[in-house]
């Protein structure tokens, strides 16, 4: 256990510090450009940092490292994803069409940038709907992440940790807008960057050097427990058996559901239009990409190593270490193995790493709320209460997502990530590539390709995809079953088959109707 | 390599590091582009 007065004096100083560049948020917030894209004109260090510290959770680190302390290093293959898709197609491709498009278009979120492409407010109200019941999964999965690492750490009381990360987090991002969120997730970024660093050395000096610590771990794959190895784990160092459930879930729920998913974020999407040109984005790159690795590449490499550390020290797995809950793998090494300050500089990390998330997600929930739903759908365009309905709305997602976070089950964080990046991959991903790179896309495609990838991700969610399909019940209780098709079917993420489905109707319906007349495409596209 | 036997496991250990790279490459080589279609 950490010293409680050292803790309490660091975690008091970074309180004090996300208070003032909250305040600082506060301060220059005076429109409404202001409050939702931060401007227009946030330099690209601080751009790369946000978007790091808002895509790398507590999720990542505390829920994906604990998976690859359960079932290895296969998961090495996102940490290639994140960079490469998370990062380099984000910002090179997709970023730079969408800050021009979204100046040309004069929007301000992900769906407005959509419905205003299409030239429907259908999608707006659609795709805003769609984040405000969806996002709060994610955003009490980061909440719980967090909550077990502060319950672990600093011995509180888990439902008391959930409340403290809430209320703070809540407090910056409902007065200071998206200029709040973007320096404290610079800030928060740094410090996470330094913690994960601290973390890589310390774990690779204390196991023998990088390639000692991997042989010792590829010499544990004999100790796989019986249960595990007939699911498909053939060790730390080593892909699961192919086509294995783990397998199924490792490659196609967490490596493509995860990695391809973060293209059609809108919490990080937003951001590209938060600079004031292309050559922002590119130097964005630079940092961004050394950024993930040090976050993802780290988590996981560290959490897999960590069965050698409980080997060597105590004789047992890390799973058995964390009494078979992979989302405490993380905090009781962490704990266990570093010296008592570095595990307070941890409890700031990944204090950092859920806020930062948090506050993206507060802000993300409450535009689409207030701007999306009630200003473009229901008010038609008029501003009415735009910004109290979306600091209301910012209110209300937040008490959602607390609820789940005293609700869902244990061990949930992984899931529930991947659950909500998938559905966003299948919902948004082929309407949003098409908005920025297919002129001849129309709005009817839009809209079939918006609620095909919506409902078939969620029937398949709902009756097919056995993880979900079991614990929700409805099948069951509908027609008698747990799931409505059997064997690997089961198995199959929804992202393998709700985007395929989504992009095939995007491309045929487009194809079949009126495309937009040529005046709006070049109002959307610039000359 | 680096303790790893499995191919697939060690190639996307280095495919990270050699990505992250090529991020920092990416960066300095267009750190000064100039996009006629901004404006500055």
């Amino acid at each position: 256990m950490a010293s409680s007065i050292v803790l309490g004096i660091a975690v008091l100083i970074y309180l004090m510090i996300t208070f003032y560049l909250g305040w600082m948020g506060y301060k220059q917030t005076k429109s409404t450009d202001d409050f939702m894209v931060a401007g227009r004109k946030v330099n690209p260090f601080v751009l790369a940092l946000s978007y790091g510290a808002a895509f790398i959770s507590t999720s990542a680190i505390i829920g994906f490292g604990g998976y690859a302390g359960a079932f290895g290093m296969g998961i090495l293959w996102l940490v290639f994803m994140n960079i490469f898709v998370g990062i380099f197609i984000a910002f090179v491709v997709f970023g730079s069409r969408t800050r021009r498009m979204g100046v040309n278009l004069k929007a301000v979120t992900f769906p407005e940038l959509i419905g205003k492409r299409f030239q429907s407010r259908f999608i707006q109200g659609f795709s805003g709907l769609l984040i405000a019941v969806f996002m709060p999964l994610y955003a009490s999965s980061v909440l719980i992440g967090g909550a077990r690492f502060m319950e672990t750490a600093l011995g509180i009381d888990y439902n008391t940790a959930v409340l403290l990360l809430t209320i703070i987090t809540a407090a910056y991002v409902i007065t200071g807008g998206l200029i709040a969120v973007m320096y404290t997730d610079a800030m928060q970024g740094t410090l996470m960057f330094v913690g994960m660093t601290i973390l890589m050395v310390y774990t690779y000096v204390n196991l023998g050097g990088v390639t000692s610590a991997h042989l010792a771990l590829t010499n544990l794959a004999s100790m796989v427990p019986e249960a595990m190895a007939q699911q498909g784990h053939t060790g730390w160092t080593s892909m699961p058996a192919f086509g294995s459930p783990i397998w199924w879930t490792l490659v196609s729920t967490i490596i493509l559901g995860v990695g391809i998913g973060v293209l059609a974020q809108p919490q990080l999407a937003v951001r590209f239009m938060t600079v004031k040109n292309t050559t922002s984005l590119k130097r964005a790159v630079l940092s961004g990409g050394p950024f993930i690795f040090m976050m993802v590449g780290v988590a996981y490499v560290v959490g897999a190593l960590s069965n050698v550390y409980f080997i060597n020290t105590r004789g047992m797995l890390s799973m058995d270490v964390a009494g078979g809950n992979i989302d405490k793998i993380m905090p009781e090494y962490i704990n266990s193995a570093m010296p008592d300050i570095f595990v307070v500089f941890f409890m700031l990390t990944l204090l950092a790493a859920a806020m930062s998330t948090l506050s993206s997600l507060f802000h993300n929930m409450g535009t689409a709320i207030g701007h999306d739903l009630y200003r473009e759908s229901i008010m038609r365009g008029k501003i009415g209460h735009t910004i109290s309905i979306t600091k209301l709305g910012i209110a209300i997602t937040i008490v959602i997502s607390v609820i789940l976070a005293y609700t869902l089950p244990i061990g949930i964080i992984a899931r529930a990530t991947a659950i909500f990046f998938g559905l966003t991959a299948a919902a948004f991903l082929p309407m949003y590539a098409g908005a920025i790179f297919w002129k001849r896309m129309t709005k009817e495609g839009a809209i079939a390709s918006l609620l095909v990838g919506t409902f078939s991700s969620l029937f398949w969610l709902t009756f097919v995809h056995a993880k979900e399909a079991t614990a929700l019940g409805i099948s069951q209780a509908i027609f008698g079953q747990a799931t409505l098709l059997t064997g690997t079917w089961t198995l199959v993420d929804p992202i393998l088959v709700a985007t395929p489905l989504s992009v095939f109707v995007a491309i045929t319906v487009s194809l079949l109707t009126k495309p937009a007349s040529e005046e709006h495409i070049k109002k959307c596209f610039g000359n | 390599m680096l303790g790893i036997n499995d191919p697939q496991i060690w190639l996307a250990y280095l495919l990270s590091v050699l990505s992250a790279l090529g991020c920092v490459i990416y960066g300095l080589m267009h750190w000064n582009d100039k996009d006629p279609l901004e404006e500055s």
